[in-house]
């Protein structure tokens, strides 16, 4: 059966080499064969079994009795493993066509072309959440700042954390999404705090206070900057900055004013499903991680032709 | 112990062999030491040329190397004549140039053994299809040893030419030359010897054997690959017809006729593998500073270890031996199955496993195979520059691999 793995792996490594030509004329007459019910000649599955076996025997002789032993089921298993990966990695190159990500919009996780992971992990919120058994869409709300016209063709909800390194990494990608579509989308942030980030939920709340005197984007930009620096002082020293009323900011981050607000973001956010930021809905189209522009582009030209129809 | 026999010393002679392999294909191809190498390299670095050809100084140093090496495989084998000594590409081409040469008619009979390569097979029975001469076939004892008197029994009258292995490839059998040969001329025979087994690893005097025609190949005894040897008695050789003719092979010629050349240019034709034969030279030169009988003996303890290492193996059936159970008969052959295991198995995992190669498969004797129903063996030569050690370590592992079935 590992005739059907070998045929490709020595086909393409057959493009350099003249050896492995040979082997995949043999891995293609073993296959054949094999297929046909009949004895394979060139006895490839042979040489592979006494290959693996005799490596073995080199470190564990018990290994080698039991590779050599069970060849045919090992066979099998690695079978369906190369089919189950063949057929990932088919689903993988997919998605990086479209999305410039091996993962769909709405998953995450190693992605080949990503191997930073810059543009494939999420912060999760890692806490015991009762998931609502039917998802509630987010919507627009006039408590958070909107960027865009209000009456725009269609509507991005960010659900991130000005403490998530992944919701940083996708700012950026927000900035080069509104700059394309301006006057055609318009765009809410809404903190959804990670209850394990020291952080989280202060920040949030700095965010609110500075919105109340009408310097939240700003503000919101200078916490991404300052991410690796949060604390009290940085909140305080950030609203000086933007010269905001820093008496009135304090009062406002001392007595948790915007409390219930951050937590109703948060709340919402759970009830859309959201497991981790950033996450993004487009319609009822949803983007976890801060996928590349491409991702964006590709579900947003999307939604705004079925608007149309 | 071998008086002066150092194997480390020798095997420092062998760059491949700081490849950390163990050797066991002796009797396919043998490795190369760096003298022989060199000898190649410096053919091609200082002096390339013809040879007999053109007058100039490279030309006549290309010659004179060459003389040098057909001096030196003529002392080998203790030939009378240097020029008895013709050089071929292997000992193959040699035993077809001698089957197409001896101008055999139909009804002409020719006697081989049951254990012969295909290369001193398929010549006679190519013959045998074509003119309609007589292959006949002298079968070995049970224990795969050569027997006199079936051999003494297929000869006739009729029997125009013998031609028999010396050292089986297949077992490491050597079959009794001498007393083969004067059956043979007895009843007015020739004989021809396979020696492409027995040359690289024992003395071998054609003279004391009374051989008419010995066939040898240069890379079994440390010379490059493409080199081989026919040697035959001066005065046969200048009576046989020639196989292959043209450049060299004629003194003068004209639109009708030609003059054939003396021996052995009589059968070099064509532009020779000077680098080959110079190399080859260098190769019998080494052999015999080492000492063919030296080297016999240290194969001969290699295959004792191996042999006496697997005996309880052996006694219990779960390793059976191709040819006699005694080790002094099987001279640096061991030619082995593992029961329930196929033999190409076998090979591959000693050289997964320990690096170790050996040959596996009918070794080209699928007359011999094939009559006895089975499907091939795993075959381990020696020669002189495998250690005890290796020969240990071969035994463990293959005493691995019978836990494994």
């Amino acid at each position: 059966m590992l005739c059907l793995i070998a045929l490709p792996v020595f086909a393409i490594l057959g493009i350099f080499s003249i050896k492995y030509r040979r082997l995949a004329a043999d891995a293609l007459e073993c296959l054949f064969k094999t297929v046909t019910l009949r004895k394979c000649k060139s006895n490839l599955d042979q040489r592979i079994r006494a290959g693996i076996s005799g490596t073995f025997l080199k470190y564990s002789p018990s290994a080698a009795r039991f590779t050599y032993k069970n060849y045919k089921l090992i066979s099998w298993i690695v079978l369906i493993v190369f089919l189950w990966s063949f057929y990932a990695s088919a689903v993988g190159v997919y998605n990086y066509t479209k999305y410039g990500n091996c993962n769909p919009p709405e998953e995450v996780g190693f992605c080949v072309f990503d191997p930073t992971g810059k543009s494939s992990g999420i912060s999760e919120a890692d806490v015991d959440i009762v998931i609502p058994s039917e998802t509630i869409l987010p919507s627009i709300e006039d408590d958070d700042p909107i960027i865009g016209p209000k009456d725009a063709e269609l509507t991005i909800i960010e659900f991130g954390c000005f403490t998530c390194p992944y919701t940083k990494n996708a700012e950026p990608i927000v900035r080069k999404v509104i700059e394309h579509y301006k006057g055609r989308v318009n765009f809410q942030f809404k903190t959804f705090y990670i209850p394990s980030h020291n952080e989280s939920f202060s920040s949030a709340l700095a965010a609110e206070c500075a919105r109340e005197q009408e310097k939240y984007l700003e503000y919101h930009n200078r916490l991404f900057e300052m991410q690796d620096s949060l604390n009290r002082g940085t909140y305080i020293s950030i609203a000086k900055e933007l010269n905001l009323d820093v008496e009135r900011f304090k009062e406002c981050l001392d007595t948790e004013r915007y409390r219930e607000e951050v937590e109703s973001d948060s709340l919402m956010g759970i009830y859309a499903g959201v497991v981790g930021t950033p996450t993004f809905f487009i319609n009822d189209r949803k983007i976890v991680g801060p996928k590349p522009f491409k991702t964006f582009k590709e579900i947003i030209d999307e939604e705004l032709k079925n608007n149309l129809k | 112990m071998i008086f002066g026999y150092n194997v480390e010393k020798i095997r420092k002679d062998f760059p491949v062999l700081s490849k950390k392999i163990i050797y066991f294909d002796n009797a396919c191809m043998s490795l190369k030491p760096l003298s022989v190498i060199n000898k190649l390299n410096e053919y091609y670095n200082e002096y390339t040329a013809c040879a007999g050809r053109s007058s100039h100084s490279f030309a006549e140093r290309v010659e004179t190397e060459v003389e040098k090496a057909r001096q030196e495989v003529g002392k080998l084998i203790n030939s009378k004549h240097s020029s008895e000594v013709i050089f071929t590409r292997n000992t193959t081409e040699s035993i077809n140039l001698i089957a197409n040469s001896l101008g055999l008619e139909k009804g002409d009979e020719v006697i081989i053994t049951d254990k012969e390569h295909n290369s001193n097979l398929i010549p006679w029975l190519k013959l045998k299809k074509e003119k309609g001469i007589v292959v006949k076939i002298a079968e070995s004892n049970k224990d795969n040893t050569f027997n006199l008197e079936n051999f003494e029994r297929l000869i006739t009258d009729k029997t125009k030419f013998v031609s028999v292995v010396h050292v089986s490839n297949l077992d490491g059998v050597e079959n009794p030359i001498k007393e083969i040969s004067k059956i043979t001329h007895k009843n007015n025979a020739l004989l021809m010897v396979d020696g492409a087994q027995s040359i690289p690893h024992t003395e071998v005097d054609v003279r004391k054997l009374d051989i008419d025609f010995l066939c040898f190949s240069g890379h079994k005894m440390l010379g490059p690959t493409g080199t081989g040897v026919l040697y035959g008695k001066k005065e046969l050789l200048e009576k046989l017809n020639q196989f292959i003719v043209g450049g060299e092979t004629v003194i003068d010629s004209n639109y009708n006729d030609y003059k054939v050349e003396n021996i052995p240019m009589k059968f070099e034709a064509g532009l020779q593998d000077y680098a080959g034969i110079i190399g080859f030279g260098e190769a019998v030169r080494y052999l015999r500073k080492i000492g063919i009988n030296n080297i016999k003996k240290h194969e001969l303890k290699i295959n004792s270890l191996i042999t006496e290492s697997l005996s309880d193996l052996i006694e219990e059936g779960k390793i059976n031996i191709i040819g006699p159970k005694e080790v002094e008969k099987r001279s640096g052959i061991f030619s082995f199955n593992i029961k329930g295991m196929d033999c190409h198995n076998v090979a591959k995992m000693l050289e997964s496993s320990k690096k170790i190669m050996t040959r596996s498969g009918m070794h080209c004797v699928h007359s011999w195979f094939n009559k006895k129903g089975i499907n091939g063996s795993v075959r381990v030569s020696a020669y002189l520059y495998n250690t005890e050690q290796e020969a240990i370590t071969f035994a463990e592992e293959v005493r691995k691999i019978v836990k494994i079935v």
